[in-house]
C-alpha cells in the first residue's frame, strides 16, 4: 500500500467539553491538526511542525556526535525499506545547505526470495528520485551464493549468518564507492534493543563499543543519524511524505532474540514512554563510566583473509567454513 | 465505524466515539506498533473516532 495521506485538515471540529476527548488533538506550536502525539512529553504536532522537529533533531544528531565533516563522502546503506529511505529524504534535505559533502548509496542483495525483490526496487526508484548515484552487490557476487541457500537447515542462525556477510558486504560495496562514511538506518529502537540484548548477554565491551569513532582506519566508520529517532516517527515521516510502502517483514526475523526483546520493549515503552530513549541515556553514562577503563582488544588481521579482527581467524573466514561443509 | 486492518480485511463496527488508542487497544495491537489514519488522515492516538469515520491501522513493518 502507498499512502497519499498528507495530515492535512478534514474540516473535523474539535469537541470541546472539559472531560470529553478532543476529536482532534492540536499541535502545541501552531495549532493545526496534530498527526503525532509524543506521549513522553505530552506534545502534539501538526505535519509542518513534526517534519521540522525530525529534520532538526537529525541535525542536531549529526552535529553534536561530529558525524558528517565537510569533505565527507557519506554513503548510505540503503536496503529501501522504511528506515534507510527515510534516512536517505531527510539527509539529501539536510547536506545540500553542508560544506563540501557528497551523498550516494549503496545496496546489498542478500538473496532472500520474496522479502528483498521489492525493497531493492523501491531503492531504485528513490535513487532516481534524488539523482543519486548508487551501487549494487550481492551475496551471490561476494560468496558464491544466496542468503537463502546458505542458511537451509539453520535458520535459527539467520541474523548472526546475515550480520557477518552483510557487514563484510558493506564494507566492500562502501570501499568500491569510495566512502569516508557509511551511513545506516537504525533508528532508537534498534539502538535500544542492541543495548538491552547487550546487557542481557553480559557483553559490556560490546555495549560500549562505537562503531562510528573506534574504527582508528581499520573500516569505514559507520554513522547512525537515525538513533535517536524512533520507528514510529520515521513511519509517521514517510507517511506524511507519501512515501510509505507497506513492504514485507524478513522472513527471518522470527528466529531471532532481536524479536522477543522487540516486542518486551515496545510493551514497556507503551505503558512507560520514554523506556527506549532511557535505555539510550543508560548506555552514554556506562560509556562515560568506562572511558579508558576498559582493555583495548589488540588489532589483529585474520590469517587467512587479511582483514582486522580480533582472534586468528575473523568471524567470515570461520563462517565460510561452516557454509561449505 | 468502518475498520481497514493492516491485513487489508475490513470490519464493521460501532464502538465510537472512542479514542484511538483504545480502538487499537481494543482490536488487539499495540499502539506503538501502528499509526492510524481517520477518513484518509493520520491522527494521533488520543484523536477520537466516531461511527462514521473510516479508519484505516497500519501495522509498522520492523527492518529497513
Amino acid at each position: 500500500m502507498r499512502s497519499g495521506s498528507s495530515g492535512s485538515p478534514t474540516g473535523d471540529e474539535a469537541v470541546a467539553c472539559d472531560d470529553v476527548p478532543v476529536k482532534t488533538p492540536r499541535c502545541d506550536r501552531c495549532s493545526g491538526p496534530a498527526v503525532f502525539h509524543d506521549k513522553k512529553t505530552g506534545r502534539h504536532l501538526c505535519r509542518e511542525h513534526f517534519i521540522a522537529d525530525i529534520e532538526k533533531r537529525v541535525a542536531d544528531t549529526i552535529r553534536s556526535k561530529n558525524l558528517i565533516i565537510p569533505g565527507d563522502h557519506v554513503v548510505i546503506a540503503l536496503s529501501g525499506g522504511k528506515d534507510s529511505t527515510a534516512l536517505l529524504m531527510i539527509l539529501a534535505r539536510l547536506l545540500p545547505s553542508w560544506d563540501s559533502v557528497r551523498l550516494s548509496a549503496v545496496t546489498i542483495d542478500e538473496g532472500i526470495a520474496g522479502y528483498r525483490e521489492d525493497t531493492i526496487r523501491s531503492a531504485d526508484r528513490l535513487v532516481m528520485q534524488y539523482g543519486l548515484d548508487h551501487a549494487s552487490i550481492s551475496f551471490t557476487e561476494l560468496f558464491g551464493g544466496t542468503l537463502d541457500a546458505f542458511l537451509k537447515g539453520r535458520e535459527p542462525e539467520a541474523c548472526s549468518v546475515c550480520g557477518i556477510l552483510r557487514r563484510k558486504a558493506l564494507n566492500v560495496a562502501a570501499d568500491r564507492a569510495g566512502a569516508t562514511k557509511l551511513a545506516t538506518g537504525h533508528n532508537l529502537d534498534d539502538e535500544a534493543q542492541s543495548v538491552f540484548m547487550n546487557v542481557l548477554r553480559g557483553d559490556l565491551p560490546r555495549l560500549v563499543r562505537d562503531s562510528g569513532s573506534d574504527s582508528k582506519g581499520r573500516f569505514i566508520p559507520r554513522i547512525k543519524p537515525l538513533m535517536f529517532i524512533s520507528e514510529k516517527e520515521i513511519a509517521v515521516y514517510l507517511m506524511l511524505h507519501g512515501a510509505w510502502a507497506d513492504l514485507p517483514e524478513c522472513p527471518y526475523a522470527v528466529h531471532a532474540l532481536r524479536g522477543e526483546v522487540r516486542g518486551m520493549l515496545a510493551s514497556l515503552e507503551s505503558k512507560y514512554p520514554g523506556t527506549m530513549l532511557h535505555l539510550m541515556e543508560s548506555k552514554t553514562r556506562i560509556e562515560a563510566q568506562c572511558a579508558g577503563r576498559l582493555e583495548e582488544e589488540p588489532v589483529r588481521h585474520c590469517r587467512e583473509c587479511g582483514d582486522s579482527c580480533s582472534g586468528e581467524i575473523c568471524q567470515l573466514c570461520t563462517l565460510k567454513k561452516t557454509l561449505s561443509q | 465505524m468502518k475498520i481497514i486492518l493492516p491485513d487489508k480485511s475490513c470490519r464493521d463496527a460501532g464502538p465510537g466515539p472512542v479514542t484511538v488508542e483504545t480502538l487499537v487497544r481494543d482490536l488487539g495491537f499495540d499502539p506503538v506498533g501502528v499509526i492510524v489514519a481517520r477518513n484518509g488522515t493520520l491522527v494521533t492516538e488520543d484523536a477520537v473516532v466516531e461511527n462514521t469515520d473510516e479508519v484505516r491501522i497500519i501495522r509498522i513493518a520492523h527492518g529497513g
